[in-house]
């Protein structure tokens, strides 16, 4: 007998059971990640770095509750992370929350700790309301401290815990020297590339005269762009760091652009003689590529000017890796007026490998060449196929031991520049450079983590615009027709066995 | 189960039998196809080798595509009087609704099969993130089965199609827009419970390629409630006063 209470207890129940369950699995869940780069797992190189943990680290999240709930889901998604940082690490982490906003001493104190707040929107009583929030993190190990000013949502909360977990775990950080004096940019004039070595590394610049040696700390030399030319002396010291043993990275591009002539000339150094002799040439023309980067151009059209984006060859986009510890992860990076490079290497004790490309449609132009944004490029501009504009060789590169070099066509790419002129660069690019120096300096922990989270799955640049449009229509239209098609083949079908039905000689 | 299976074959038939069907279906490819592949942010707009761009318009095509297949589904045998026929024959009112539910879902997830050309096309041009895409078309399935078990109760309870029709969509609207928008002006343990009943939250968190066991409980629980309700107002004739 169905009674109406019946029905009632009956749905109140399942709903309760609904509800309970509901409950419980947003406290107890598993989750699966199906990503192909496990963008949402922890990364080997994070657990590498817990599992070596060895003195307790405590970290004190400063985090605001009563917040929108897109904004929670950040303190959320960053307690989840850290239950797993705890485990991974045999609870060498210890984490506690703090709500700043509780009271004005915890306020203070989260700003003394250098926790930045920010001002998010509020509803309250039918009025929008500015308040402070606070999500920040500061982690100790001992007596030292290093402080997350904002956790930023996503990959880059396990990039930033766990470079900074790296930072305070580091001892005796190896020195990294940067050339000047050459001609060659400061270190200042490259933050992005410094914020990242700066975990690992101390840095330092280093100026070389004749008959002078590189401090014996340092273990990797960095040479970037050297606009000027080296004496005699001075190849020698560094021919002498290699022979005991240093390691350097080279990114030079033996031609440059004045961009208020609007002129590309060759460089008047002669590093790249020196370069030449251990084999690697760097060619002294423009590298083009048809698949490359844009700059915005003035057009005036009437009374009006636009800035319109215009294809420009001479900034190449490197889409194409050897698999190599330094290349690991690498997307996109984009080359700011290169050289190709070529290889001449006699010497059958170094080993010489390219390890990134131009795209398949690429060329050479010879300098002196006028830049015209305006030029229309087509396929017959790039002949040569893809080059070679990164390699790294090994061996006796002079002496009798070993080291490594790394050579990159390229030196503007990983330089900012300074004050107005400042600019923001592709992350790859700076991955590509740090990735390079790691490799120099035989740590490739944070490989894993640099390149993790970047995102971009380029579509095929090289596909011509009316193969995209035939593709469009194509993808647009076939999936209608395939439907269609069955409709009327089932409608057919129908009728054949309708005609049969109603056929004399059935039965 | 012999008799879900019967139910579910003959409505489906009777589905590909009937022009609103294909009408219903080309429509549905037609906005989903306009818009991933001509118009607005499409794929090759974003230039990325992924089929985020189709996943985010299906959320709002499956919103309106799926109350309009099951607004007929028990509002019509209710209104032709067929309903009475089909529950006096040896099936309980659990395999009449669980017929109905898949032969929906079957229909949905065969409209999404057609959709697979976009897979392999973005596949030849690009390296898009296999595992990603398949979560993606999983949550569209998952969203599809809560949708579907709210538009067969939305139909069960009138026997007029357009009110049907209509109530299916303002109980989706609130899973869909308003409990999203909401949680976004609300505060603390409130904010947390909507934005928790909204099924973009957990559409996002499977379409990005991750499967959360918290997800599936609460598209599961969504279809199962309103599979239940269905039942219940369909038993509603045994009732004793």
């Amino acid at each position: 007998m169905l009674t109406k209470k019946k029905v009632r207890i009956t749905l109140l129940l399942i709903f309760g059971v609904l509800i309970l369950l509901n409950i419980i699995a947003s406290k107890f869940f598993v989750r699966l990640d199906f990503t192909e780069d496990k963008r949402y797992s922890l990364s080997d190189a994070t657990k590498n770095i817990l599992k070596n943990l060895h003195d307790p680290i405590t970290v004190t999240a400063y985090f605001s509750e009563n917040l929108p709930p897109n904004i929670a889901q950040v303190r959320q998604d960053f307690r989840d992370l850290l239950v797993e940082y705890a485990n991974k690490s045999g609870n060498m982490i210890v984490y506690e929350f703090v709500n700043p906003n509780e009271t004005q001493e915890s306020e203070i104190k989260a700003q003394q700790a250098g926790i930045r707040p920010i001002m998010i929107n509020v509803r309250e009583r039918d009025q929008i309301k500015q308040q402070r929030a606070y999500l920040g993190t500061v982690v100790q190990m001992g007596d030292k401290q290093e402080v997350i000013p904002f956790i930023q949502p996503g990959a880059a909360m396990e990039y930033d815990l766990s470079t900074t977990i790296k930072k305070l775990t580091v001892k005796n950080k190896p020195w990294i020297g940067f050339l000047t004096g050459n001609g060659e940019p400061s270190i200042n004039e490259m933050p992005q590339l410094k914020e990242q070595l700066d975990i690992l590394y101390n840095i330092d610049s280093v100026k070389i005269k004749a008959d002078s040696t590189i401090p014996e700390k340092f273990k990797t030399l960095v040479i970037i762009s050297p606009k000027d030319s080296l004496t005699e002396g001075q190849f020698t010291v560094l021919d002498n760091f290699l022979a005991r043993g240093g390691n350097i990275l080279v990114a030079y591009s033996a031609v440059d652009a004045n961009m208020s002539t609007a002129m590309g000339n060759q460089v008047k150094s002669n590093f790249g003689d020196w370069l030449k002799k251990k084999g690697i040439e760097v060619d002294k023309n423009f590298l083009i590529d048809a698949n490359c980067s844009t700059v915005m151009v003035k057009q005036q059209q009437g009374m009006f000017i636009f800035q319109t984006p215009v294809k420009f060859p001479y900034l190449p986009v490197i889409n194409s890796f050897a698999k190599n510890p330094i290349t690991e992860g690498l997307e996109s990076v984009m080359l700011i007026f290169a050289s190709p490079l070529k290889f001449n290497s006699l010497d059958t004790s170094i080993k010489i490998t390219p390890i990134a490309f131009s795209s398949k449609k690429s060329g050479t132009e010879k300098p002196p060449v006028y830049f015209n944004a305006a030029r229309s490029w087509s396929s017959a501009d790039f002949t040569m196929g893809s080059l070679p504009v990164a390699a790294i060789a090994e061996g006796k590169l002079a002496g009798n031991k070993n080291s490594k070099l790394v050579v990159i066509g390229s030196g503007q790419f990983i330089i900012n520049g300074s004050g107005q002129n400042a600019q923001q660069l592709e992350p790859d690019n700076v991955n590509f450079v740090s990735n390079a120096i790691d490799w120099l300096s035989d740590d490739t922990g944070l490989v894993q983590l640099r390149t993790k989270g970047v995102t971009a799955r380029p579509i095929d640049p090289s596909l011509e615009d009316s193969t995209k449009t035939l593709l469009k229509y194509l993808n647009f239209l076939i999936p209608i027709f395939l439907v269609i098609g069955y409709g009327i083949f089932r409608y057919q079908m129908n009728l054949k066995k309708k005609n049969k039905l109603i056929s004399e000689n059935y039965v | 189960m012999r008799q879900v299976l019967v139910i579910t074959k003959r409505e489906l038939n009777a589905f590909f039998d009937s022009l609103i069907a294909y009408i219903l279906i080309i429509v549905f490819l037609g906005i989903s196809g306009f818009f991933t592949w001509l118009y607005g942010s499409d794929i090759f707009f974003t230039g990325q080798a992924s089929l985020q761009p189709f996943f985010s318009i299906a959320y709002w095509t499956l919103f309106f595509f799926i109350p309009a297949i099951t607004m007929r589904m028990i509002a019509e045998e209710k209104k032709t009087g067929t309903i009475e026929l089909l529950l006096t024959k040896s099936v309980t009112d659990w395999q009449v609704v669980l017929g109905k539910f898949f032969a929906t879902l079957l229909l949905i997830i065969i409209t999404l099969a057609f959709t697979l050309p976009y897979y392999i096309t973005v596949w030849s041009i690009g390296p898009i993130d296999h595992g990603a895409v398949w979560c993606g078309y999983l949550g569209m399935i998952f969203m599809s089965m809560a949708l579907v078990s709210i538009g067969l109760f939305a139909s069960s309870i009138t026997n007029n199609q357009i009110v049907s029709f209509l109530l299916s969509l303002f109980i989706g609207v609130f899973f869909i827009i308003i409990f999203d928008v909401l949680s976004n002006n609300f505060t603390g343990s409130f904010g947390q419970l909507l934005s928790y009943l909204s099924l973009s939250t957990h559409y996002d968190s499977i379409s990005r390629g991750v499967i959360d066991t918290k997800d599936l409980i609460y598209f599961l629980s969504i279809t199962l409630g309103g599979l239940i309700l269905t039942e219940s107002i369909l038993s509603r004739r045994n009732i004793v006063e």
